[in-house]
């Protein structure tokens, strides 16, 4: 089990530009990932797609490549709200498109959550469900240990 | 905090993740016979030990003089569950796109509207 990424795909009744647009134009991003907060979007390599959700902070993606209609990915610091994406402080998503007779295949990879470091003192500071992405440098750890290791070499205590 | 918060904090540290794996590898073991394993002192073992027990992850018992560790998964489950999550968030999201891409086939929609009266009928 690999534990430094997530990875996800739908297929899409639809062009794939169609498919496209859904992914990248503000107001669907403003309802896909902002949960309808706006979002405004600099779609071009080193621009910053940004939303406020409010209590959950403002968060400023860094988009790392922009090739219409095959690929969309940024950097999210989802555990920084407030604070540029940085490769230090985030996790980067990759979005890919690809057409096929089933239809559009979109796919998700979410990943670099192994380099990621959260301070305890943030984790302290925030709410556990807006930083839930953030603590899975931690998770994969875990996971790491779940399936590597644990399973197989714990005692039971009497 | 949550008991997952303060797994995931007792376990921010690469000292105490690398302890908490040689703990495993050994089944059971004392502080000192973890020191030997780590590059550091048994009194940092201990200490760090101490926080791994609070949150469930470590439990301490005597075999006559010696005190020994084992580790207990029963913490860990609760985040794993919570890793999945993640991927159903994920799993949600391309959900939408795809309603949103699927509605606005040959028109022009809100995709906001579009979606909330779909996200209504699903859920």
């Amino acid at each position: 089990m690999n534990t430094d990424r997530i990875e996800r795909e739908v297929v899409i009744d639809a062009p794939i530009a169609r498919v496209w647009s859904a992914l990248t134009e503000p107001k669907s991003v403003s309802a896909w990932f902002s949960n309808g907060a706006d979002v405004s979007i600099d779609l071009r390599v080193g621009g910053v797609m940004s939303f406020d959700q409010g209590d959950h902070g403002a968060f400023q993606t860094v988009i790392v490549s922009v090739t219409p209609p095959h690929v969309f990915s940024f950097r999210w610091a989802s555990a920084y709200p407030g604070v540029l994406a940085t490769e230090e402080n985030s996790t980067l998503v990759e979005f890919s498109l690809k057409e096929t007779p089933r239809g559009t295949v979109l796919r998700v990879v979410e990943s670099g959550f192994d380099a990621l470091e959260i301070p305890a003192d943030r984790v302290q500071h925030a709410g556990f469900e807006n930083h839930s992405k953030g603590w899975n440098s931690v998770v994969a750890a875990i996971d790491a240990y779940v399936m590597a290791n644990l399973e197989t070499s714990i005692i039971d205590s009497p | 905090m949550s008991n997952v918060t303060e797994v995931l904090v007792a376990l921010a540290d690469p000292t105490r993740r690398d302890l908490l794996e040689r703990l495993s590898l050994r089944g059971e073991a004392t502080a000192t016979a973890l020191a030997g394993d780590l590059p550091i002192s048994r009194q940092a073992v201990v200490q760090h030990l101490t926080v791994l027990d609070k949150v469930g992850l470590v439990r301490g018992r005597r075999h006559g003089r010696e005190h020994r560790f084992i580790v207990r998964t029963e913490p860990l489950g609760e985040t794993v569950k919570w890793m999945e999550s993640l991927s159903q968030q994920w799993d949600r999201r391309l959900r939408l796109i795809q309603q949103i891409a699927e509605a606005s086939t040959g028109r022009e929609d809100n995709p906001k509207q579009v979606l909330s009266q779909k996200a209504e009928s699903n859920e």
